[in-house]
């Protein structure tokens, strides 16, 4: 399988309005779904999508989302990698706290998706963007 | 040093894994192989008096004579000591030599042999050989010492052997245990129209704390239940993540349009749950499973 | 923009049932849409119809709970009915608890909390 060696051609969801949040977390989902992922992961792995594509809508107006399945120790996950070319983020560390929000949501996006995810990696350059790439696994 | 004991402490558990590693943290050489077995004649003709001897010792002991069940069983426990002391002697310390001694370990642990018993009657051996081997070898202790100083190392070495055995066979067990207790299914009983009762036993690590979120949930849905008694009298440990799984599940349930009432709390439980900042308004809770019914009932005829 | 979300009216009580994932635009819509409706039908009781959603994520949440909110500040109140396991599984552990907006069951239910207050 493709998918084992990391090479599955990745699905990528550009995002630009608030429309494409939506169409996000559906194609984020159906990935869930086809993986084997129970129904309250499906909604979980949608729930971090949405939260991570609002925060491009919001903070940097556009960017992308992509979608790969992943597989290591013969354990099967999904991975999204969320990038934008927006301003960045000035303090990673606040804006892991919960409670934290600089613009229109409620501070929980990023600790909070941190929490439903099993792997979470934040990167950001100010004024370069930012890249969070997401994992999650499925329970044996 | 470090790296030989990160290899030393690392290679338990894989028989022969670092084997070469083990032998060097030991200190065992070749002469010390040598020496060992140029006391292997005087063992061997030593070796039945002192099991005699030490079997005597034994049997004063009440516990342990109970291990026995007659003389045959007896003189068949002795043949194979004799023969394990003999290996010992004349061990070729390979791969194969370890393998059998962790077999043996294992056997011991089984039967109920401790590492008390295990290490004294090596004790009891190797005090007793000592003499018999000065005694016999007078004329010459400065020849006899080094040949008892090398079989003490590789009897060290021994007995790492089957101590590892003995610690791998209980966290094998304690696993299992944990395992068991982690996968024991949660009920979700209906008392009646409305009204469900979960009584939650065993461990309640992240994973199953969070099945039993779903389940809970899912029971919320499928008995269009308005009111649910957690009753956690037989919840092995309590600790705040355990506490923060619970409120969480209950807090799904609210979302979902159920009430509940947490039962069966202890009072370092009560302490735990204040300590992460909840509060009686945020969780209803009640002092034993039937009150906690009791005001489930309320709610749903309220 | 279509209207992706109809809000259908009993007696009093209006009740909004979201059939589909909606996006941010959609609720904000729909915020401005139900606020109008209460003053306009001198409404005392809202109902929100989760039940077909499968995603509620923090905007979602933080929108039902302003809905609720300045439903109140009209004079009525607003029951969110229909939350789904997964749903509300989801939304604990992202620490979304809708502490200040009363839940129910189903519709069924939701209708009979709001005759019981009335």
């Amino acid at each position: 399988m493709m998918a084992g060696l990391g090479l599955a051609p990745e699905q990528t969801q550009r995002i630009e309005r608030d429309g494409d949040v939506v169409a996000a977390r559906q194609i984020g989902r159906h990935l869930a779904a086809e993986i084997g992922f129970s129904r309250p992961e499906q909604a979980l792995i949608a729930t971090a999508i949405s939260e991570l594509a609002r925060n491009i809508v919001s903070y940097a107006e556009r960017g992308t989302i992509a979608f790969a399945t992943v597989e290591r120790d013969l354990r099967q996950g999904i991975r999204i990698v969320a990038e934008d070319r927006g301003p960045g983020i000035p303090d990673l560390h606040a804006a892991m706290t919960d409670g934290f929000s600089t613009g229109n949501s409620l501070g929980l996006g990023l600790p909070g998706t941190q929490r439903i995810m099993d792997e979470f990696d934040i990167r950001s350059i100010p004024g370069e963007g930012v890249t969070v790439t997401v994992v999650k696994w499925k329970s044996r | 040093m470090d790296d030989i004991i990160a290899s030393s402490a690392g290679g338990h558990g894989r028989p022969g894994g670092h084997l070469a590693d083990q032998l060097r943290w030991f200190d065992i050489t070749e002469t010390d192989r040598r020496q060992a077995e140029a006391l292997a004649v005087t063992a061997d003709e030593l070796a039945e008096p002192i099991i005699e001897d030490f079997y005597a010792h034994l049997l004063s002991f009440e516990d342990a004579r109970r291990h026995f069940r007659g003389e045959e069983q007896i003189a068949r426990v002795k043949q194979g000591q004799l023969k394990y002391f003999r290996e010992l002697v004349s061990a070729s310390l390979d791969e194969d030599y370890v393998r059998n001694r962790r077999r043996i370990g294992q056997i011991h642990e089984r039967a109920g042999v401790t590492p008390t018993l295990y290490v004294g009657a090596y004790a009891y051996y190797l005090h007793r050989l000592g003499h018999r081997v000065m005694a016999k070898m007078q004329d010459d202790p400065a020849h006899a010492l080094p040949l008892l100083l090398s079989l003490i190392k590789i009897a060290h070495f021994d007995m790492s052997q089957a101590l590892e055995t003995y610690v791998e066979a209980r966290e094998a067990t304690i696993e299992q245990r944990e395992r068991e207790m982690s996968e024991l299914p949660t009920p979700v009983l209906k008392l009646r129209d409305g009204l469900l009762l979960i009584p939650v036993v065993g461990t309640l690590d992240s994973y199953r704390a969070r099945s039993l979120t779903v389940k809970l949930l899912e029971g919320i849905r499928d008995h269009r239940a308005r009111a649910v008694v957690l009753d956690i009298t037989g919840v092995a440990a309590v600790d705040s993540a355990v506490a923060n799984h619970l409120i969480q599940t209950m807090t799904a349930a609210r979302l979902m349009g159920a009430s509940s009432v947490l039962t069966g709390l202890s009072a370092e439980v009560a302490q735990a749950l204040v300590k992460i900042g909840v509060t009686g308004e945020a969780l209803r809770t009640a002092g034993d499973l039937q009150h906690g019914i009791e005001m489930a009932e309320r709610m749903l005829d309220g | 923009m279509a209207v992706r979300v109809p809000i259908l009216r009993q007696g009093r009580t209006l009740i909004a049932s979201i059939q589909e994932d909606l996006s941010d635009g959609d609720i904000l819509e729909l915020q401005s849409r139900v606020l109008e409706d209460v003053i306009r039908h001198r409404a005392t009781g809202v109902i929100f119809d989760v039940s077909a959603l499968d995603v509620l994520d923090s905007f979602g949440t933080r929108t039902l709970s302003d809905i609720a909110a300045a439903v109140q500040l009209r004079g009525a109140r607003m029951v969110i009915v229909g939350i789904q396991p997964e749903v509300a599984f989801s939304m604990v552990l992202l620490g979304l608890t809708l502490a200040d907006v009363p839940t129910a069951l189903d519709l069924e239910t939701g209708l009979a909390m709001l005759g019981r207050a009335a």
